[in-house]
């Protein structure tokens, strides 16, 4: 029993450290930066300040008063909801795109998943890239536009909805695979069940397809929303970098702004804000599992 | 099925080899000429590895973080100056090398590096905006075109990402000195970029001549150099000669502190700076030339190359009091809230 014990110690003793090491002691001296004073040119001092988090709500303003400015709240906000609206598209796109993947003839399966993870192996950054010549002057995105009848459009580029386009495009694949493992799963017998007891395609969809997929669809969600609110590239190439989002903002208070302090501090919020929705998810999965046990 | 595709994706993404000599450049993306890479790379069997970068906030948070693995940064005067005094380069006793000779005795001795013992200049120029004239045929002789701008260019105008050399522009249009510790001079500055805010498409430092030689926008915050190489490339673009004046700056060579290669770092420094390679340089860059040139070689005149010549004030960036600095990052994340 005891030399079990020393196993499991040892055992899991990589692990632990790999966690410490990459994991807690970068985030440990995030949190000590938030709250360093911060240095003149850049950089910072360890200190116990906790200036950088008032910062997040008070600000000095152009008269030399501390007064309260919602700025950061409201970019704080557009990130979410960003992250929110990137998350429902990516939602309602993915559930028929799996749908067909999984009723796929089993041959062609693995070529679809294969697809899908396919833009993984390119960088981001050209990814985004190539967005900026779809949408652009003259680009596909306008062509086609007019081809159907459309309009002239002064640019698609550097507007809310191309920033949009860029973090679904982005992020869908980590929606369509879990989804996908879901629907995979769900037996062709329910389905039958429920069109012989009368359930119309709707209700067949809302009252079965979805609550059994829906481990798949709240994984999915989890794993789009939280790089979502991260981003920094779609903002800065598709919408022009003129609103901030809290990735560039943080990016922003390491560069140009040269106050370290403030760009840690905004990133633990940041940090939190995912941590809530991690557990609030956690909360609700294990819940549903009570639930189903009961 | 699945597993080949897999795997042969994998096989083309590894691609790492190694060398024992290198230097580690981080330099004004396309900033030196490839070819005298590679010369240099023949002539000394060292190998050289390129990173770029698009604003010297980048260079400065970069070395700031530490161990940033470079040899050779190439950041602007008054950044070279902030480096200095936070103890970021390596003192390279510039002024005892022979690359020192060639300068121009213009750049030597200045606020930035008094002594000569960090820094060799590379190049100099200008900053201004730049605006494609198939879209706007309009006057560029004032910022006035630029910051508050006429129905033609509303909507079609682009900024950089970072304040720097855009607020000193700004501060050139109203008359506000540079570095101003006076919030409601920066109050004023703050006004103005706000109400050009509706009529600015983007802020962003990257792609640049994409932007404005393909038409996306009509008018861009640019560099002289640059403009003058899109011109080339047979894009219809004027560098704006605004009677407010330009911002100036000037980039240096320098090494951070602890370098791993000194040596040869110095050793690149001197050879960007002979006679022949500076000339191969110029003509590359297309940005002014602070050491010695072959006149006879060199490709850019005030003719050909009026961008180059400014015929307006040129008024160099300084390094900012810290109090000075919070001002301008105010202006910047205020307006870009």
């Amino acid at each position: 029993m005891k030399a079990l014990r020393t196993f499991r110690f040892w055992g899991l003793a990589p692990a632990w450290l790999l966690m410490g090491l990459t994991l807690i002691i970068p985030i440990g001296i995030v949190a000590g930066v938030s709250l360093g004073d911060r240095g003149p040119y850049g950089g910072f001092d360890w200190a116990l300040n906790f200036t950088s988090y008032r910062e997040i709500l008070f600000t000095m303003g152009w008269t030399d008063e501390l007064e309260f400015d919602p700025k950061y709240l409201m970019i704080i906000g557009r990130t979410l909801a960003y992250g929110l609206a990137t998350t429902a598209i990516c939602m309602a796109l993915s559930v028929p795109v799996a749908y067909v993947i999984a009723n796929a003839r089993e041959g062609w399966k693995p070529v679809l998943v294969y697809l899908v993870t396919l833009p993984f192996w390119v960088s981001m950054i050209v990814r985004v890239y190539a967005w900026l010549i779809i949408l652009g002057n003259e680009g596909l995105a306008e062509k086609t536009w007019k081809f159907f009848g459309g309009g002239d459009v002064d640019t698609f580029l550097f507007t809310p909805g191309a920033m949009l386009v860029g973090m679904v495009y982005s992020y869908i694949p980590l929606m369509v695979l879990p989804v996908y493992a879901a629907i995979e799963k769900l037996d062709p017998a329910l389905l039958e069940a429920s069109h012989d007891l009368y359930g119309n395609r709707w209700t067949t969809l809302r009252r079965v397809i979805l609550p059994l997929t829906w481990p798949g669809l709240s994984a999915g969600a989890i794993l789009v929303f939280v790089p979502a609110i991260g981003t920094v590239l779609e903002p800065m190439l598709l919408g022009g970098g003129k609103q901030m989002m809290m990735g560039t903002l943080i990016q922003t208070q390491f560069g140009g702004g040269r106050n370290w302090p403030f760009g840690a501090a905004v990133a633990m919020v940041l940090m939190a804000l995912v941590v809530i929705v991690l557990i609030l998810n956690a909360r609700r999965a294990a819940g549903a599992a009570k639930e189903a046990a009961a | 099925m699945k597993k080949t595709l897999l795997t042969g994706t994998a096989l083309v993404c590894l691609a790492a080899p190694a060398f024992a000599d290198e230097l580690n450049i981080y330099y004004w993306s396309d900033s030196i000429a490839p070819e005298l890479i590679e010369k240099f790379e023949a002539e000394t069997g060292a190998t050289v590895n390129l990173d770029g970068f698009n604003s010297n906030e980048d260079a400065l948070t970069k070395l700031q973080a530490g161990a940033s693995g470079y040899d050779l940064v190439t950041p602007s005067q008054h950044f070279v100056k902030i480096m200095i005094d936070e103890g970021l380069l390596e003192d390279i006793g510039a002024a005892d090398l022979d690359a020192y000779g060639a300068v121009d005795e213009r750049w030597k001795g200045q606020w930035w590096d008094p002594e000569n013992a960090y820094s060799i200049p590379m190049a100099y120029g200008t900053a201004g905006f730049a605006v494609n004239r198939d879209l706007y045929d309009g006057p560029v002789d004032s910022w006035a075109a630029y910051f508050e701008p006429t129905e033609a260019l509303q909507g079609k105008i682009a900024s950089l990402s970072y304040p720097d050399e855009v607020v000193g522009a700004a501060q050139l249009y109203l008359g506000v000195p540079f570095c101003s510790e006076d919030k409601s001079e920066m109050k004023k500055v703050y006004d103005l970029l706000m109400a050009q805010k509706p009529h600015v498409a983007a802020y962003s430092s990257d792609n640049i001549e994409n932007r404005l030689g393909s038409g996306e926008v009509a008018a861009h915050f640019w560099w002289d150099g640059n403009v003058l190489r899109t011109r080339n490339g047979g894009a219809n673009v004027e560098f704006a000669m605004p009677q407010e004046g330009l911002v100036g700056w000037l980039d240096s060579y320098v090494v951070p502190k602890g370098a791993a290669n000194v040596e040869l770092a110095k050793q690149f420094i001197e050879f960007m700076s002979t006679e022949e390679n500076a000339t191969i340089q110029y003509n590359y860059y297309a940005h002014s030339a602070p050491v010695k040139i072959d006149e006879a070689a060199a490709k850019y005149t005030p003719e050909n190359a009026p961008e180059l010549f400014p015929t307006v004030p040129v008024e160099f960036s300084k390094a900012c009091s810290p109090a000075a600095q919070d001002l301008v990052t105010k202006v910047w994340t205020d307006l870009l809230q």
